[in-house]
């Protein structure tokens, strides 16, 4: 579960101060698919951040299954980071010096006390392999397409079997087919791996994929809609099937 | 909690270096030819100075010398005994003087005889005889070995015999060159060398003789070939010391203090290097790491994203880090190593001297421990960036790039990072680590630390100043600059430009290379000064004064002399009270009481050639007190000092002087042996007798022994040409060899600052591919980074210039050795600077220049 309160965020630029985030409140529940949309500069990202830990808020909370991370200090955030949210960047965001099969298991090895590393090892495997990447293990990113990139991204953001994953505009990077491949594998993913999906995107066509959309302008909330129950599931297994056929 | 294996770390970061082998090749460069550069520098200049050390023994003959008044004392004697016992060799030298008589003349001959065991003596260095032969074949218990006058004066030949004492010698051999001939006494009458046996055998020792003895040390040779230290040198001679407080102990340095100079300005220099070349390739190291870093950011944030710890990612740029320092510092030591043995060969023809290579494995471990040290601290600051790396940088990058310019993203740093400060404050007591490590010399170390300080605050100062300056200049005249220039300018203070920690790279760099330069300038100067080819080689004894006209006549004659003559004036006097002690109970240290009664006064109305003030201060030529300048050492053993009265007895005659200078020589003058120096004024009346010093062409001295013995034979001539132009020719070898090494730093030096800036290249090929998309062409590129890199170079230049003179400054000063402001070669240098740096800079972007944009998009 996520729970947001009286989240704010400002950045200097030079002796301007720009107010990115304004008070946000809103809580999404364990398992939800929920899509954040908003036009460019309207605060998607810098939210998603802030949900994530990767940044701290000027004021307000984020609590993440109970335990408020905003001031956490940077090593403990890591730590909560590592175990609590799996990430999917629009870029991918691999490191170019290791294998897909590295990549994925990365966040094992960053996590998780190398006593057992064959388990990381077959679960990465498994992982890559669900993604359609059996035949790709040793392949450096920069051998591989985009959409390849992307799947591995997606591997790694569920090794660790993290109850929430964070999306920014995950398919931004990609062709139609691919990024309809990629969506399909991730909302698979979600749901047999019941996670709470958080989903940033401008794309009102995926975002119509998720059980809330969160829509944000100017750096605050000005819609927030909770699709009626069956509608958005109905269309995830469309998806798997339009995917399938296109395929 | 879990933690990064070491396994997965080193792979990370060796798969980062091989992706990246183009940048890592400056780095690794950059530490090889600094541990290189220390490596051969050290290694050789350890086995030149042992060379030459051998060399500066046998001035001496010994390591030490002790002279003794009085036969040792069986509690000294046991002293003596258990030193033997450590290994250390001990001979006794026997001198006096005596009468010596052939049955050829009638006319007994005044001889400085010299009694020695050939078995042992000397140590150090060889006594050459004519015809060749070893010492210990020819001298026997029943022959000597004369000084060549001794036959022109009692019309002797080798083979004849010569009565001494109450026996008759043959004399086997002449006396050409004795190693100690510099330590020994000038005394009058010509050299006799004699066995211990003979000089028992010829009655000559009765008690109650005037003979004086001295004993000569050898320390026992160190295990991997490597010169005796000089503090187990220093050490040896205070244990003698206390051990025989009567006797006067000093080491084979005290003996041609030229050679000695020479030596230790010779081991400061070689430090200096040492050091330069070390903190030069530390520098390339830092500057190349902050590159590298900069461009993982991207790959930092994500681990960070992922999960990863400060400490994880560290740990990881940790162990690349001591990869690419080991990795540098192997290829330096081969390298080094390569120098090292190299040096010999190179400098065969110009020094003519056999110089031993010991390959020492602490030379070896030290450059190689010295290049990972500096390399891990110089990546330290970097390093410790990376806590500072917030992983919302792959999300929103505009606002985590830091837009601070270099100083004001520093200052933050340190008002908000304690751990930067403690890296700043690692770092430098690092660098002092390694600097009292390296250097031999103290000062040295101490004078570099603080310099390097100094420079990098100045530096860091200055490159804000000018940086600002440019932006308002920019800011005036904007669009009214052509546009290479404006963009050339602009670079200097866009964000994320290096332009500040290269203005710093640089300048240190600079610095430290001048720096050198200036201060073996001066050092080989001075050196040429203190082995002028003028000085003083043969000296002359007991002229009296009705000679003494008549002799500085002939000597002016003499084609042979090619300086003028110095002469010296001798009272014999004694000491009756010092500071109203009388002088039976005066506290006196390692100076024998009986030797208060037998003391030499000179005068001189200036300081004499060769001599210089070192405490209080000279008379005026008209001095009507009586006033005294003490040599330094007498005045420590005696107990005196500025301010202090002696009362001396010469004839009838007794005088108190104030002492108003302390003085120092050089060892290599007549006065050089004068301890009391007084106004004429003073000295009025008294008898005297003169001794002068003349230079002579060596080849020809003997004309003028025998011109001044027809006309004056009662004159006694000593010759030291020979052991002097042995010292020359050292000190002429120490300038060749720190010309050498110096101009080898300097090269190293340069090639490391060289790829300093190469490195930075990595940041230009983004800038490069938008203005070439833009239409810019080659040279219109080439002409915006000129621009940039020459205000680059001269900024740094003038900083690191003005400091390498202050440096050098300060550094001679203690080496007591004179500074001068070297305007010609400091604008040469700076002008220099600013073309290495555009050279550098054009040869580095050639290849980036000739790129298609796509290309470098593609490999980015």
């Amino acid at each position: 579960m996520i729970e947001v309160e009286g989240l704010r965020k400002s950045i200097r630029n030079g002796t301007r101060t720009v107010d990115i985030l304004k008070g946000l409140d809103f809580e999404i529940p364990k398992g939800q698919f929920a899509a954040i949309m908003g036009a460019s500069g309207s605060g998607k990202s810098t939210l998603l951040g802030l949900l994530a830990g990767l940044d701290s808020p000027s004021s307000g909370e984020v609590r993440l299954n109970g335990i408020a991370i905003s001031y956490l200090p940077e090593d403990k955030l890591a730590q909560v980071r590592g175990k609590t949210i799996g990430f999917v960047f629009q870029s991918y965001q691999l490191i170019p010096t290791l294998t897909a099969l590295e990549n994925v298991l990365l966040p094992y090895e960053l996590n998780v006390d190398g006593s057992d590393a064959k388990a990381g090892q077959s679960r990465a495997r498994e992982l890559l392999a669900s993604v359609g990447l059996g035949d790709r293990f040793g392949h450096y990113p920069v051998q591989l397409s985009g959409g390849e990139q992307q799947r591995v991204a997606l591997a790694r953001a569920f090794i660790l079997r993290p109850p929430i994953v964070l999306a920014d505009e995950p398919t931004g990077n990609l062709d139609s087919t691919n990024g309809a491949h990629v969506l399909d594998l991730l909302l698979n993913l979600n749901r047999t791996e019941g996670t709470t999906l958080v989903l940033v995107t401008h794309d009102a066509v995926l975002a119509a994929y998720a059980d809330r959309r969160i829509t944000l302008r100017d750096g605050l909330i000005v819609s927030d809609e909770t699709v009626p129950a069956g509608g958005a599931a109905e269309l995830r297994q469309g998806s798997a099937v339009t995917e399938a056929g296109a395929e | 909690m879990a933690s990064l294996s070491y396994r997965s770390a080193i792979k990370i970061a060796a798969r980062e270096m091989r992706s990246s082998r183009g940048k890592f090749f400056f780095v690794v460069l950059s530490v090889a030819i600094g541990v290189a550069a220390l490596t051969g520098v050290r290694g050789f200049s350890s086995s030149f100075r042992a060379t030459l050390l051998l060399r500066a023994r046998s001035i001496m003959a010994a390591d030490v010398s002790a002279r003794m008044f009085e036969q040792p004392t069986p509690e000294q004697q046991k002293g003596l005994d258990a030193i033997a016992a450590e290994g250390v060799e001990m001979t006794p030298i026997t001198e006096l003087l005596s009468m010596a008589s052939s049955p050829k003349t009638l006319d007994p001959l005044l001889v400085s005889i010299k009694a020695v065991d050939p078995a042992m003596y000397p140590f150090y260095g060889t006594v050459e005889l004519a015809p060749a032969a070893a010492l210990k074949n020819v001298l026997k218990p029943d022959t000597v070995v004369v000084a060549d006058d001794l036959l022109v004066r009692l019309h002797l030949k080798v083979g004849d015999e010569l009565k001494i004492g109450t026996r008759q010698f043959r004399i086997a051999s002449v006396v050409v060159n004795e190693p100690d001939r510099l330590s020994g006494n000038f005394a009058a009458g010509p050299r006799v060398l004699i066995s211990r046996e003979g000089l028992d055998a010829s009655g000559l020792l009765a008690p109650g003789s005037h003979a004086g003895q001295r004993y000569l040390f050898k320390l026992p040779a160190r295990r991997d070939g490597s010169a005796i230290p000089d503090s187990a040198v220093s050490a040896f001679s205070e244990r003698l010391e206390k051990l025989l407080p009567e006797a006067r102990v000093i080491d084979y340095r005290e003996t041609n203090p030229a050679l000695t100079r020479g030596l230790d300005r010779a081991t400061s220099l070689l430090s200096l290097m040492s050091l330069v070349a070390l903190v030069l390739g530390a520098i390339g190291v830092g500057m190349a790491m902050r590159a590298h870093l900069q461009q993982r950011l991207d790959t930092i944030a994500i681990m960070k994203s992922l999960g990863a710890r400060s400490g994880q990612i560290m740990k990881i740029y940790l162990l690349q880090t001591l990869l690419l320092g080991l990795l540098g510092g192997v290829l330096g030591v081969a390298l080094g190593v390569g120098v090292q043995m190299a040096f010999p060969h190179f400098l065969a023809k110009l020094l003519q001297m056999q110089t031993e290579v010991h390959l020492q494995a602490q030379t070896v471990l030290i450059g190689l421990g010295a290049g990972v040290l500096t390399t891990l601290l110089f990546t330290l600051p970097p390093l410790l960036d990376i806590r500072g790396v917030r992983p919302i940088l792959i999300l929103r990058r505009a606002v985590e790039e830091n837009d601070d310019p270099f100083v004001t993203a520093a200052l933050r740093k340190l008002r908000k990072n304690l751990a930067q400060i403690g890296a700043a404050l690692l770092i430098l007591a690092g660098l002092a680590g390694i600097a009292a490590t390296l250097s031999d010399s103290a000062t040295v170390g101490k004078v570099f630390s603080l310099g390097l300080v100094a420079v990098l605050a100045v530096l860091v100062a200055s490159s804000a100043l000018v940086l600002a300056g440019l932006r308002r200049f920019l800011e005036r005249t904007r669009l009214s600059l052509p546009s290479p220039m404006r963009h050339g300018l602009a670079n200097l203070y866009r964000p994320g430009n290096p332009s500040a920690a290269l203005l710093a790279a640089l300048g240190l760099g600079v610095m430290q290379i001048m720096a050198v330069y200036f201060v073996q300038q001066s050092v080989v100067r001075e050196l040429h000064i203190s082995s002028a080819p003028n000085l003083p080689n043969v000296f002359l004894i007991d002229i009296t004064p009705d000679e003494i006209n008549g002799v500085r006549t002939l000597i002016k004659a003499q084609p042979s002399v090619t300086a003028p003559a110095e002469m010296m004036p001798v009272v014999s006097s004694r000491i009756i009270d010092i500071d109203g002690v009388p002088a039976n109970q005066a506290r006196l240290k390692n100076f024998p009481k009986r030797m208060l009664q037998s003391v030499s006064l000179t005068w001189s109305a200036d300081l004499p050639p060769g001599t210089s003030a070192v405490a209080g201060k000279w008379w005026q030529k008209d001095e009507k007190q009586p006033v005294v300048a003490v040599s330094q050492r007498d005045a420590e053993r005696l107990g005196v000092k500025v301010g202090s009265h002696i009362t001396f007895a010469a004839q009838d005659q007794r005088f108190t002087a104030k002492v108003v200078a302390l003085t120092k020589a050089d060892g290599q003058h007549a006065y050089s042996r004068a301890s009391f120096i007084l106004p004429q004024t003073a000295l009025a009346g008294l008898p005297v007798v003169w001794y002068g010093g003349v230079h002579a062409d060596p080849a020809r001295v003997g004309e003028l022994q025998r011109a001044l013995y027809r006309a004056y034979p009662t004159v006694t001539v000593i010759n030291v040409a020979q052991a002097l132009e042995t010292v020359r020719s050292v000190v002429i070898q120490i300038t060749y060899v720190i010309q050498f090494l110096a101009a080898f730093s300097i090269f190293a030096g340069i090639l490391i600052l060289a790829s300093s800036i190469a490195g930075t290249r990595y940041r230009r090929i983004k800038e490069v591919v938008v203005l070439k998309t833009l239409g810019a062409t080659r040279r219109q590129i080439a002409t915006i980074f000129s621009i940039e890199f020459a205000v680059l170079g001269l900024v740094a230049g003038v900083v690191g210039i003005i400091f390498a003179n202050v440096i050098a400054k300060v550094l001679l000063h203690r080496m007591d050795v004179v500074f001068h402001w070297q305007w010609g070669w400091s604008f040469v240098a700076l002008l220099a600077t600013a073309a290495l740096t555009v050279t550098t800079g054009w040869v580095a972007s050639h290849r980036i220049l000739g790129q298609k944009p796509l290309e470098v998009l593609r490999d980015e």
